[in-house]
Parts: structure tokens; sequence; C-alpha cells
């Protein structure tokens, strides 16, 4: 594969699937330059799989596959070292958008956030959708063990739902 | 209120019509600028170290070599890494004079910010396989001299380490290289 048509197919990626890296980031970083520096790892190991890439999954299986292993890798490095809260004005990569409004999302996302990272990965795999035989190709669990993890954790998110003031 | 899995589901859903976030130009420019400054000092570093270890050992051996052996191999090993000073020093001279040729445009730092990688690269590469010669040199001096075999092993040893380290710090000169040009092409993606 040359360099021109691997910029190509990760352009078109991005472009397609800036949202799915979104959301990862979303899940697994908290403060603004730690969103900045997952959100960077993350596009970088996209571009080193490019080429690996032999279509036998979807991209979007593909993407996923590659951004939560990096972001499950980049947590528990991160974890070693807790880096301050960055100082106010400082310009970041990634700037919240609208849907940040929505009370209900943020409450879902911070609540995902508060699982352990093999959680989050499923918790997110299970609200796009993915069945239980892709999640478990794609984080390398067995698919009952997958089963447990999904039940305990919608027990967990509907029981939570209950202490919270959704307004609606 | 408590909410079904369902509920859950639907709000989760609701997001995919809107961006999570944006992207802002202006702060991936400045990282890409704090990774040029952050390289640009590394290769200065680099340099100066380069040009000051080959011209201290010049010295040392020709020092050491004409009060003492007069080994052929060690004046040539000199002459080796004299002529390794004076690269580097060239080619520093060569990379401050390219330098001019960037205007002070987001365009012309990004490939600055490049430039200055490909030249660690570069760099880096060039003092990893000059390793070679210096050992060869160095262990024919050494034999020449009639010095055990224990020293010839330990010189030998340290050599391969070096030339291992060389290679390992070569490799991170290539990716953080890389990880640049790939930051450049998402930010002129995103312009």
């Amino acid at each position: 594969m040359t360099e021109k048509e691997q910029k190509q197919i990760f352009d078109d990626w991005l472009g397609l699937h800036k949202a799915l890296i979104f959301k990862i980031v979303r899940v697994y970083a908290f403060n603004s330059m730690d969103k900045d520096d997952l959100f960077q790892e993350i596009i970088i190991q996209v571009w080193h799989s490019v080429p690996a890439f032999r279509k036998e999954s979807s991209v979007t299986t593909w993407l996923y596959r590659v951004s939560l292993n990096t972001a499950i890798k980049w947590t528990k490095k991160e974890r070693k070292h807790n880096r301050p809260e960055p100082l106010e004005g400082t310009r970041h990569i990634l700037q919240e958008g609208s849907i940040q409004t929505d009370e209900r999302l943020i409450w879902l996302y911070e609540e995902i956030y508060k699982l352990d990272e093999i959680d989050r990965s499923i918790t997110l795999l299970l609200l796009d959708g993915f069945s239980y035989k892709e999640m478990a190709s794609i984080l390398g669990i067995t698919e009952s063990n997958i089963g447990v993890k999904i039940n305990r954790i919608k027990k967990l998110l509907i029981a939570k739902s209950k202490n919270h003031d959704h307004g609606i | 209120m408590t909410m079904e899995f369902e509920q859950l589901q639907k709000i989760w859903d609701a997001q995919n019509d809107q961006p999570l976030y944006t992207i802002n130009e202006k702060a991936m420019y400045n990282i890409i600028l704090s990774k040029k400054k952050q390289a640009r000092h590394i290769t200065n570093t680099s340099e100066l170290l380069l040009i000051f270890v080959n011209l201290a050992s010049v010295i040392f051996t020709v020092i050491v070599n004409y009060f003492k052996q007069g080994n052929i191999f060690l004046y040539l090993l000199s002459a080796w890494m004299f002529g390794s000073a004076l690269f580097t020093l060239f080619s520093r001279i060569k990379r401050k004079k390219g330098e001019d040729q960037f205007d002070r445009s987001m365009h012309g730092d990004l490939n600055h910010a490049i430039s200055v990688a490909t030249y660690q690269v570069y760099i880096s590469r060039i003092m990893r396989w000059n390793i070679i010669p210096i050992a060869v040199l160095c262990l024919l001096g050494l034999w020449d001299g009639g010095k055990p075999v224990w020293i010839v092993v330990t010189v030998l040893i340290f050599f391969s380490l070096v030339f291992y380290g060389g290679g390992w710090e070569h490799n991170i000169y290539k990716r953080k290289k890389r990880e640049l040009e790939i930051l450049k092409g998402k930010l002129e993606n995103e312009a």
C-alpha cells in the first residue's frame, strides 16, 4: 500500500467515523488535556492500522477494535501518572459540541466513565448495537463473559438512574 | 425516576446526529509547533554533543597514541572521528540555512516541523552506522597494540550495545516524525 493510498483511506475513515472516536475519548478521558492526548493517540494508531485492515470485518468494527484497545492501554498508562487539570483558557484540540447540553446524555457518559475499562468498552459497543459475537471478537473476551457483564452493566445503569433526576 | 435500558438506548441514539466535539485547528497547530520546538531542541543538543564528543575523542586518541604506541589504526580512528565531527558541523550549518526557506505561515511552520523531524531521523541513522567503522578501527587498534582478548571482547560488547541503542533511538525519532506527519495531515484535512 502506498502512503497516498494509506492517507486516502485514513481521511475517509476519519471523515465518516469521527463520531465513534469522539465517543471513546469521552468515556475514557476525563479532563480536556487527557481528551486531547487520547484523541491524538487514537488517530495515530488508526493511521498505523490502515495497512493491516484486511476487510474481514466492517470498518466500524475495525475502528472500534483499534480505538478501544488504544484507549484501554492509554488508561492503564495514565493511571500511573496523574496529570493536573489544565489552566483555564488553554486551547484544546477537542471542543465540546452542542450535544453536551443534553443533561441525560451527560449523565449517561458520566456513569459509563465510572465503570472499569473493559465494562466501558462493552457498554459503548452495546449502545452502538454490536452483537455479543462482535464484542467478543473486538475485546478478546468470551461471549458468555460478555453476556454476564452486560447483564450486570444494564442492572447497574438502571439502578443508578433511580437516584438521578433526569428532568423527564 | 427509574429508566429502562431502552430509554437509555434512545438517549444514546439521539446523539448520533450531532457531533460530540469539534476539532480546534489552532490548538492542533500549537501542539505541532510544540513538538517542533522539542525536536529542534533535541537536534540542537545532539549535534553539539556529537561535535564535542568526536573532537574530544580525537584529541585524546592522538595524544595517547603519540606518546605511547604510534598505532596506525588509532590514527585512522582519530581521522575518522574528526571527519564525523566535521560532517555533523556541516550538516548543522546546512540545516540552519535551510530554516530560512520556511515562511511564518501555518503551512510553513508545519513543513518546518516535518523537516526538523526528518533531519533528526537522518542524522540518527548516519550516526548509528558510523559506529561500525569506529568500532572496527578501535578493535584493530587494540589488536595491533597487543591488548588481551578480554579487553577486545569488552569493547566489542560495548560497541554492540551502542549500535543497538542507536537503533532504538532512531526508531523513536522515526515514530515522532510519523506522529507529526499524521497530525499535520489531520490538520490539513480539517482546514
